[in-house]
């Protein structure tokens, strides 16, 4: 009776309840937190600003732990490989990368991308082992400011091409690629750098002084807030290009300090490189995404409903 | 070839046929049971997905009314500055005499924490008055803006337009706010004569926002947006992703929603809209659930009900089981009893309990058991009377036979003279009759019947004149044992018609007793002429022809002795006949060695 009691009632009993405790747990399965560290050669700008809200939601989305790490103002590449090293051995899986320099970085992303993944922004590296690269096409992006350039420079012009960036990176392959479509276009060219630890505002007033420049282009946000900035105190300053968006940038533009920009969505760089390391990390994908899209924006056309959303993006 | 229903109908009954009451009552439980429960629980879920649907509607809907209410709310307080500013403001004022920028400084700022800026323009677009920035930017031209033009198109409306950035006012810190604007025209009086212009009221986007993002939305994968009538975004969570080219929204289906739910499929994945149409402006809010987000609730829920519905239907067939074991537990008892019958065994009290029925039922077998026991005892009683009245015949049918034949000897001897003989004769015959008659019973000492024999020869050697000679042994070891009586008698009688009647003085009849195993053995040889075969086989034929009891040679003496010991002691006893034309006749008359116990008992039985 007893046997009979136990198979009849007590064993399917079991198997019943097993049954439903494991239906029932096996649902509430959750994405594992993911650490990401993110190593940028900004330290501030609203532009980065933006970027980080992009990083931010995406953390939040996939469920990510983000640790945003700057250098300092002008802080080389080497800071970056202490930052990437250390970021490495802390236990970080997976590491977003705005490099310094391209060459000053190689070997240490080469190194700890074999055991984290690293995805760079702006600038690509692919060829030293990062799993993706989130930027629009460096040369795309420097002809078009050179195209924009020209449109305002007579052949014969003098453009002087801002080039900010400490050490080899994706500045550097835009101005190129802008200083070759220049030249070809029957344009002077001077590039003005500043020396290490400088800032670029002394070589740029040299270079306007010393010689009879048409039009400035700078490669970056920050180098279009500060040549706009000069722009608005001189009178004869000349026409201004540039790449990046910001508020700085907008008034400046809509105040004609600047002539024309070619903006990308920060944000969405943000969110793409912060969603590429994650894939990264979790399936060990290497991802290639394609280079980001950016508009021209002048002042007449940056009220149009698009270039509103990129110019002043929607903040909470 | 069969039909599958004719197949299932006959597997059906094969099953039925070699199943078992308690298998066919569990089954017929379980199958309603199940079936019952399985209805029951299909019904319950259906209107339970049916209720929780429109619980979720109902909640969906509440929510949207609370931030209509909510959203209504703050754009009223928006029209009423509008309204404020129109009627105490510009009504009362005359372009020529008053300046306005004070008024409406206090006016933005009562409620600054909701409003941008306030502006009054003439209908070509330049400037009046604003606050609290008043100075426009440099080349902007009012009159081309949407809500410009909006306003001076239905001059009876106010007119709300999307969420957009603000252009109008040189702002020293060069802040870009994203701002709805809500304008109407005005009436614009000036040294007494008036003109139109528009009036505008720039409310921070930033006051929507909130309200929306207030909603208390009771699953995370649900959210609400804020849509135009044409399906421009004025509020989304994700508005940033959708603006970066990142994300989509089905906005311009929504558009074309009337208030109240819907399903949709957007991207592959189905949605659950709500949508509420706030006044005014035309605008949806527009709420939007995940059908998987729903069913992840739903599944839970389901899971555990069907969980309860799996253990109930379980519980039941666990129940079902006992309860039709205890059911037909008294109908099992009664089959077993009824096969314990079958099998000849004792079935003792057949009270079997259970209900009436079952209980009327063991009672009937029970009392049907006790008649036809009491039957068979009667046929047994019957037959055994029957077989005691056929022994009485059998018995009967010697003794008259016998006391003719020697009251005729008598007779004979006493007409010749012979009376001494006939004293001889009259003694013996009187000893044999006082060992026939063995008061009552039919079982005697096998050394009575030896005796009982041995009178017959004496009375029987007279009568044929010493024809033949006799003699009697018996071994040691017979004296205890005892034999139904007049068993030898019958066959001498016969060996000395058939045998000795023509003898000439040589004739030798030789009766001896002796044990063969747990039989006693008597044997009773003349060496007369003796007997064909088939006058042998023809003796003890029960079926041989009959003839009367006092007809001699007839065999009826065999067949009397043979029948009377093979119903007294079994088949395996009776006579043995070994006979020879002119060899004689040796007859073995084989019985059980029968102590005294056994006599007596056969006595009490009435042998």
């Amino acid at each position: 009776m007893r046997r009979k009691v136990l198979f009849q009632l007590i064993i399917p009993l079991v198997c019943l309840c097993t049954l439903f405790l494991l239906l029932n747990t096996g649902g509430s399965r959750q994405v594992e937190l993911l650490q990401i560290s993110v190593i940028s050669r900004y330290t501030d700008g609203s532009q980065w600003s933006v970027t980080r809200q992009g990083m931010e939601q995406a953390a939040e989305d996939l469920n990510v732990e983000l640790r945003i790490l700057s250098v300092q103002e002008g802080g080389s590449a080497d800071q970056q490989v202490q930052l990437l090293q250390h970021e490495a051995s802390s236990g970080a899986e997976a590491i977003v990368l705005v490099p310094a320099s391209s060459t000053g970085l190689q070997s240490a992303v080469a190194d700890i991308s074999q055991s984290v993944p690293i995805v760079t922004m702006e600038t690509d590296m692919a060829d030293a082992g990062a799993s993706d690269c989130i930027a629009v096409d460096p040369v795309l992006l420097g002809e078009t400011l050179a195209g924009m350039a020209m449109n305002g420079v007579p052949q014969g012009g003098t453009i002087l091409l801002l080039n900010s960036s400490a050490g080899p990176c994706a500045v550097r392959d835009t101005l190129q690629a802008a200083k070759t479509r220049l030249e070809a276009g029957g344009r002077r060219t001077i590039v003005c750098s500043p020396a290490a630890g400088e800032s670029l505002l002394g070589p740029m007033t040299d270079s306007l002084q010393s010689h009879q420049v048409d039009a400035v282009i700078a490669f970056e946000a920050s180098a279009l807030e500060m040549a706009a900035a000069q722009s608005a105190s001189s009178p004869s300053f000349p026409l201004l290009y540039g790449s990046g968006s910001s508020a700085a940038v907008a008034a400046a533009l809509e105040q004609s300090y600047i002539t024309a920009i070619a903006a990308q969505n920060a944000y969405s760089a943000g969110y793409l490189a912060v969603e590429s390391a994650a894939k990264a990390a979790r399936k060990g994908i290497k991802e290639t995404t394609q280079p980001l899209e950016f508009s021209v924006v002048r002042q007449e056309t940056m009220y149009e409903p698009d270039n509103q959303k990129l110019l002043f993006p929607v903040t909470r | 070839m069969r039909s599958p229903w004719r197949y299932l109908k006959h597997r059906w009954q094969k099953f039925y046929r070699s199943s078992s009451y308690q298998m066919v009552l569990s089954m017929a439980f379980t199958a309603v049971t199940v079936i019952g429960m399985v209805f029951l629980g299909l019904t319950l879920a259906l209107r339970f997905t049916q209720s929780t649907n429109d619980l979720q509607q109902e909640s969906a809907q509440k929510m949207l009314s609370q931030v209509n209410l909510n959203l209504d709310s703050y754009l009223r307080n928006m029209m009423r500055v509008s309204n404020t500013a129109y009627y105490w403001v510009i009504k009362n004022a005359d372009l020529a005499e008053d300046a306005m920028e004070d008024d409406l400084s206090l006016l933005y700022e009562g409620s600054r924490d909701y409003l941008v800026s306030i502006a009054v323009f003439t209908d070509t677009g330049e400037l009046i008055s604003s606050a609290p920035l008043t100075r426009l930017k440099v080349g902007v031209s009012p009159q081309n803006q949407d809500w410009f033009v909006a306003a001076r198109e239905r001059s009876e409306n106010l007119h709300f337009s999307t969420s957009h950035v603000q252009n109008l006012f040189e702002d020293p810190d060069y802040q870009y706010r994203w701002v709805i604007s809500l304008s109407r025209q005005v009436e614009l009086t000036s040294s007494g004569t008036t003109r139109s212009g528009v009036l505008l009221v720039d409310m921070s986007s930033v006051g929507i926002e909130q309200i929306c993002s207030d909603a208390a939305l009771d699953d995370p994968q649900s959210y609400l947006y804020l849509i135009s009538s044409d399906g421009e975004i004025i509020y989304h969570p994700r508005q940033q992703l959708i603006n970066a080219g990142l994300q989509q929204e089905n906005t311009l289906t929504a558009a074309g929603y009337g208030d109240g739910s819907h399903f949709e499929t957007f991207q592959g994945q189905r949605r659950h809209v709500t949508v509420k149409t706030v006044g005014y402006t035309g605008w949806k809010l527009v709420s939007v659930r995940p059908v998987t987000g729903l069913w992840d609730d739903y599944g839970r829920i389901l899971g555990f009900f069907l969980f309860i519905v799996f253990l109930s239907i379980f519980l039941l067939v666990f129940v079902n089981l006992r309860l039709s074991e205890w059911i037909t537990a008294p109908i099992k008892k009664l089959d077993q009893a009824v096969k314990k019958l079958e099998a000849g065994k004792e079935i003792g009290d057949l009270n079997v309990g259970g209900p009436y029925e079952v209980e009327h039922l063991s009672h009937s077998i029970q009392s049907m058991v006790s008649t036809l026991r009491h039957l068979m005892d009667d046929i047994v009683q019957q037959e055994e009377q029957k077989r005691r009245s056929e022994l009485d015949v059998l018995q009967s049918q010697i003794n008259p036979h016998f006391l003719y034949n020697t009251l005729d000897s008598v007779v004979w001897m006493t007409e010749n003279g012979r009376t001494e003989d006939a004293v001889v004769m009259l003694t013996s015959l009187g000893r044999f009759f006082r060992i026939s008659l063995s008061r009552g019973s039919a079982v005697i000492p096998i050394s009575e019947e030896l005796e009982h024999a041995r009178h017959y020869l004496t009375i029987q050697k007279m009568r044929y004149k010493n024809k033949f000679s006799a003699t009697i042994t018996a071994e040691e070891g017979l004296e205890g044992l005892y034999t139904i009586k007049l068993i030898v008698q019958p066959v001498l009688e016969n060996a000395i018609y058939h045998g000795m009647a023509y003898a000439d003085g040589d004739g030798e009849i030789a009766i001896r007793a002796f044990r063969d195993g747990d039989d006693v053995v008597i044997e009773v040889r003349d060496n007369g002429p003796g007997m064909p075969e088939d006058v042998v086989e023809r003796l003890l034929d029960p079926s041989g022809p009959a003839a009367a009891p006092n007809v001699k040679g007839s065999g009826i003496g065999f067949r009397n002795v043979h029948r009377r010991l093979q119903l007294t002691f079994g088949q395996k006893y009776g006579l043995t006949i070994l006979s020879e034309p002119d060899c004689g006749t040796t007859v073995y008359i084989r019985l059980p060695a029968l102590g005294e116990e056994d006599a007596m008992r056969f006595n009490k039985e009435g042998h």
